[in-house]
């Protein structure tokens, strides 16, 4: 189509003057108001190749006109030709001054332009486009006319516009054709706009208002730069993370964070006794309290409420929870009463003035005593024994007679910890008067919250919109909050629905959220003539605290590294869980399965020194072999890949293994208590939710799933949502560099939407970053979708630019990210463009296009089979990872002190997605394992009060603590996973393991056997006075 | 408030800029900074100035606001996280954090720049012993430190090189 606009103007410029200045090409192209920069075309003095700064947002871009000065007459006329390439179309513009004098001596100027446009895209805008045209032309004679103002004012213009490009124009004469399609004109006016208000709006008084003011104008997600090259696979690279943008400038958003004035606040009156019945509780004090708005008993949050749902089989499932003591308390920091007030510390005042009567009752605090059932915690449930089963497997029995030595080991004692994250539990909860109900929080798993909140509220998981933006970590301590957010929803539908904030204090964190305990005994390994274990029994005893919660589902998530890195094919694990008077269990990074590799490590090291084999040579020994991989292990776990021996070797060559052994031998002629110790852990990843059929046979999860969610926004951008809960993880960046790659664009022009929100619609039942998961499920998730995603847009752009789905190529042009004619870059149409097609233009799109929404969501499920529940076999998680970890520590003879003097790491999770990220994972899980074996531990008196009550006590690593690691890695790609890449995130048991084993190393001599898996000096030097290897361990051989 | 108690005025100059509140007289700094001035960059931690996560300067010294009263700070200069970035640009130490990944889940980040910041104000080129000393008072439970300490050191170079 061809349209012709003309006009004319006088200026006081005279008629020669004037045309100088409009026939030098390098003098009139930077009059255009977007103009960017110009170059000469090389041997033709009248052709310039232009570039104009066009788009919005994410799909700004620079494009090229040429212009070429096509006719010339001195002093009367100038014509110049414009041509040039735009959204799979192309346009000619002619545009032509004549001059004459006028009386005055200035120049009237006659203006005529005429513009053809080609290609399908551009003519699909039909007439629209005149109005618009005639509006931008309008602008360029309007810049031109001032700048003709006066010579010298021409001159300077140009010469500024040489000097410096503009920044923040996004209209011109390439944009004319973009606006036809909605937007361009309008934004720059809105961003504009937005820019001279928040100059206005600074305040020109001394007191600032309430809030802080300073808004960024644009996402913060999106003002760093990620530092990679695109010249490989985004997929990788160590990209610095998207997060941290806004993390570094203290502008996250965590629930605290959420600091809305007319917000009340909950809290509790907790229980100072660790087992008593709850007698007459008197609140009337505290209800005087102005600030004071609601106080309800558990007795009456349980008249409103059903008990949460139990996850296990009967009896255990009898257990009764409504996350608040109604008649008995069982454990120390149990909520007995919630307060709501104005404020948190109203809330105190209130608690101090309530009294509640208490029974004390005998408390239940080893695992040993609870299965006596002298005291029974949940008398519905008629036992303290919450599941009891037995995995046996191969024929053990006849690996005993076979074996030529058989070891018997004492009670082993795995301990409490947890790995604290730094940001307590929180939730802030509001109901609408239809019933809706928000929820931000920053529990692990909040699909399986609502799940769990919905029917204890007596409404519909649909009714909740459950969200976290930013989350202080986790390490899966936080996937037991749903009881506090059950009852802040309690509180909140109380008082009218109005937004209640529950944040937990540090101290109240460290009575609600423990990483799992657990005791082993009767162990008996048979073992061949060479120390290869061939048969394994005993009885394990884990405690999950006073409630259940998330539990029992740890009595079946050991199982996955059941046989840990050995070959061993004989087993009879006896495994049992009980109640007892402590603070609830939760999942603590290498949930379950670190406390049973412990076990294992244990098992290898003490039989090792028992038979005098040197550690390393004891594990070469038992090792599964690389070419053993994918490897079935008995009871049908299928590890994908790894290669033990390999990480050993390079673990001992980077600590310097031999020399160590030189030096420890030279330091122990000195009396020094010198150990060398090996810890590994097999980090299985990715879970089948299936194995829940260990614990219960008629449980109602199975499999896996995790959702993702990639659009094309309104303006071109791309969009990804997760259902995947980060909670420190980077999946942020991550995210972005798998839709990079498959989109054939930047991680910068991705948008990864901070948190969760099941608003956006984008979750699985069982969504969430557990289990070492999310590079597995999570990613699977976004490149599916991001397929799907590529399937339409080339679909669409074949459309559009008349050509082959074959043909056609992902990348980012000049126009952002667009989808091309391979090999023909000006046939290109940008993702703005096809949004523009499909959500606001799409009137013209054939009927066979109109399926295409550019908003496309991907659910990933693992091909998992549900478990023999009877034969406890069957493949329960995905993946499995690796670690090895070398420590060399000694012990202060004197004060039982143990100290690292060296420590060194070798991680296999497969394909490393973002290696900076993997690297951070391996420190801080390493960090969480040192700080277990060395110095944090919950302790008990024989009361059930905790005496480690405060971070003082309880004392979290810190930097003066934690030595410098020496880390490197393999690569054994997972064949099941479409990257090759296995979970990262949970080596955390491996120093506890290491550790242990470099301590009895370096106590052997002494006649210490460890028993214990912390190492403090208090349990070291009695381990020291009373040496136990006389009767600890028994070795029969024959 | 409870009504027996009696408001109290406390003015403070935060990031620069004035601000004058009526407060309870118990409030912590803390509490102060995050709710009456909504900058909630400043977070808490734990409940026995253990973690360092309330981490700000206060007239220069870095202090751990949830063990100091708001009335403490009248008439006081306060820096917090959000007066890092100066006219649009990061301070190194930002960059730095970013550039090493010494940040995870960020929740500590904050303590943990105001005590680096402290620190790069006293020792313009601390040793790696020294930065662990420095950041000693600041837990952080996702990194093990160990790029933290890397990150501190880069600023610090990149400080002195200007």
């Amino acid at each position: 189509m061809e349209m012709s606009f003309d006009g004319e103007f006088e200026v006081a410029i005279p008629r020669e003057e004037t045309f100088e200045l409009l026939s030098d090409v390098r003098k009139f192209a930077p009059i255009f108001p977007t103009f960017h920069s110009m170059k000469m075309k090389e041997g033709e003095e009248n052709t310039s190749i232009v570039k104009v700064k066009v788009g919005i947002g994410k799909v700004h871009g620079i494009a090229t006109t040429e212009m070429v000065l096509d006719e010339c007459v001195a002093g009367q006329r100038a014509s110049y030709v414009a041509k040039g390439n735009v959204m799979g179309g192309a346009y000619n513009t002619i545009a032509s001054f004549d001059l004459e004098d006028t009386p005055g001596g200035g120049t009237l100027i006659k203006w005529q332009g005429t513009s053809q446009i080609f290609g399908k895209i551009l003519s699909l805008a039909g007439g629209g486009m005149r109005g618009y045209a005639e509006k931008e032309i309008n602008k360029v004679i309007q810049s031109l006319q001032d700048a003709l103002s006066s010579r010298e004012h021409f001159e300077q213009v140009v010469a500024e516009k040489h000097a410096k490009p503009p920044e923040n124009i996004f209209t011109g004469i390439i944009n004319f054709f973009k606006g036809l399609f909605g937007g361009g004109a309008a934004d720059e006016a809105s961003q504009a706009g937005a820019e001279s208000e928040a100059e206005v709006a600074k305040p020109k008084q001394d007191f600032k208002p309430l809030k802080d003011t300073q808004i960024p104008l644009t996402a913060m997600s999106d003002s760093i730069n990620v530092d990679g090259t695109d010249e490989k696979n985004w997929v990788g690279q160590a990209l610095r993370r998207k997060e941290d943008a806004r993390l570094i400038r203290g502008r996250g958003f965590f629930v605290d964070d959420d600091q809305s004035a007319d917000m009340l606040h909950m809290g509790f009156v907790r229980s100072p006794y660790s087992h008593a019945k709850v007698g007459d509780i008197d609140v009337s004090a505290a209800e005087e309290l102005p600030g004071v708005v609601l106080i309800m008993t558990g007795k009456q949050v349980a008249e409103q409420t059903e008990p949460f749902m139990q996850v296990g089989a009967a009896p255990g499932n009898q257990l009764i929870d409504y996350g608040i003591a109604v008649e008995r308390v069982r454990y120390q920091g149990e909520p007995v009463v919630m307060i709501v007030a104005k404020s948190a510390r109203e809330v105190e005042d209130a608690a101090e003035l309530i009294e509640v009567a208490y029974e004390a009752l005998p408390a239940i605090v080893e695992s040993e005593d609870a299965l006596k059932d002298e005291t029974i915690l949940h008398e519905e449930v008629g036992t303290n024994v919450i599941f009891n089963g037995i995995w046996d497997h191969g024929d053990v029995d006849q690996a005993f007679t076979d074996a030529a030595h058989v070891i018997k080991i004492g009670r082993l004692h795995f301990h409490r910890f947890s790995s604290t994250p730094i940001e307590t539990a929180g939730a802030v909860v509001s109901w609408s008067r239809q019933g809706a109900v928000d929820v931000l929080s920053n529990t692990g798993l909040p699909a399986i919250a609502s799940q769990m909140v919905a029917p204890y509220l007596g409404i519909s998981t649909e009714q909740i919109r459950s969200r976290s933006i930013d989350v202080g970590g986790n390490f899966g301590t936080k996937t037991v909050t749903f009881p506090f957010v059950g009852l802040t929803a309690v509180a909140s539908r109380n008082v009218g629905g109005r937004a209640v904030k529950w944040v937990e204090t540090r101290s109240e964190n460290l009575q609600s959220f423990h990483g799992g305990e657990r005791t082993f005994l009767d162990t008996e390994v048979a073992l061949d003539k060479d120390g290869v274990i061939i048969g394994l029994r005993s009885k394990h005893i884990d405690d999950c605290g006073a409630y259940t919660r998330y539990e029992p589902l740890g009595a079946s998530i050991w199982s996955q590294v059941y046989c840990a890195m050995y070959k061993i094919r004989n087993l009879n694990i006896d495994f049992t869980q009980v109640t007892a008077n402590k603070p609830p269990c939760t999942p603590n990074r290498g949930y379950s399965r670190l406390q049973h590799l412990w076990f294992m490590e244990r098992v290898i090291d003490i039989c090792a020194h028992e038979l005098n084999i040197p550690a390393d040579e004891m594990r070469m020994r038992n090792y599964i072999q690389p070419e053993q991989f994918p490897y079935t292990t008995p009871n049908g776990n299928i590890y994908d890949s790894g290669d033990y021996p390999q990480m050993l070797s390079k673990a001992k060559e980077l600590i310097g293994y031999d020399q160590w052994k030189q030096k420890q031998a030279e330091w122990r002629k000195e009396g020094r208590l010198i150990g060398i110790g090996i810890g590994s852990t097999v980090d299985s990843g990715t879970n089948n939710f299936g194995q829940s059929v260990y614990v219960n046979p008629d449980s109602v999860f199975s499999g896996n799933a995790e959702a993702a969610r990639i659009k094309i926004g309104l303006d071109g951008s791309v969009v990804v949502m997760m259902g995947s809960v980060p909670q420190g993880q980077g999946h942020e960046t991550v995210a972005a560099q798998v839709a990079a790659d498959d989109l054939g664009i930047s991680p910068d022009m991705v948008t990864v939407k901070p948190g969760f929100d099941s608003s956006w619609n984008t979750f699985s039942g069982l969504s969430g970053t557990i289990a070492s998961q999310f590079v597995v499920t999570g990613l699977s998730a976004v490149h599916g979708a991001a397929e799907k995603l590529r399937g339409e847009l080339v679909r669409l752009a074949a459309f559009a630019l008349e050509a082959n789905e074959d043909d056609l190529e992902l990348g980012v042009g000049e126009m952002g990210p667009e989808v091309r004619v391979k090999g023909s870059p000006s046939q290109s149409i940008n993702f703005w463009m096809l949004s523009n097609l499909v959500n606001s233009n799409n009137a013209r799109l054939p009927e066979e296009l109109r399926d295409i929404d550019l908003n496309v969501q991907h659910v990933y499920r693992p091909p998992f089979e549900v478990p023999d529940a009877k034969k406890r076999y069957g493949n329960q998680t995905l993946t499995y990872s690796a670690q090895i970890h070398m420590a060399v520590v000694e012990v202060d003879r004197v004060t039982s002190q143990p100290k690292i003097l060296d420590y060194v790491v070798v991680d296999d999770c497969g394909v490393a997605i973002n290696p900076k990220i993997v690297e951070g994972q391996v420190h801080g899980a390493a960090c969480h394992g040192i700080g277990a074996a060395m110095q944090e531990a919950f302790q008990f008196d024989d009361g059930g009060n905790m005496i480690t009550g405060t971070f003082t006590d309880y004392a979290p690593m810190t930097s003066m603590n934690m030595p410098e690691i020496r880390c490197t890695s393999i690569e054994t790609p997972s064949p099941f996973s479409y990257n090759g890449a296995k979970g990262c995130g949970e080596g955390g048991g491996a120093p506890l393991h290491t550790m242990s084993a470099a301590i009895q190393d370096a106590l052997y001599e002494e006649g210490v056997i460890l028993n214990e898996s912390h190492n403090s000096p208090t349990i070291l030097l009695e381990a020291r006075q009373n040496p136990n290897k006389a009767t600890f361990v028994e070795v029969t051989s024959r | 408030m409870p009504s027996s108690v009696q408001p109290v005025t406390v003015e403070v100059t935060v990031n620069g800029n004035k601000y004058r509140r009526e407060i309870e007289p118990r409030m912590l700094l803390v509490e102060f900074v995050r709710e009456e001035l909504g900058l909630t960059g400043t977070h808490i931690g734990c409940d026995t100035s253990y973690c360092g996560a309330c981490t700000l300067l206060l007239d220069g010294k870095p202090i751990k606001s949830c063990t100091a009263l708001a009335v403490q700070a009248d008439g006081c200069e306060i820096m917090t996280v959000e007066g890092l970035e100066k006219d649009g640009q990061l301070h190194p130490l930002q960059s730095a954090f970013s550039e090493h990944h010494g940040l995870q889940c960020g929740y500590c980040t904050p303590g943990m720049l105001m005590s680096s910041y402290s620190l790069l104000q006293e020792n313009a080129s601390p040793s790696r012993d020294e930065i662990c000393k420095g950041i000693a008072g600041n837990v952080c439970r996702c990194t093990g430190y160990q790029n933290i300490v890397k990150a501190v050191d880069a600023a610090a170079k990149q400080v002195q090189e200007g």
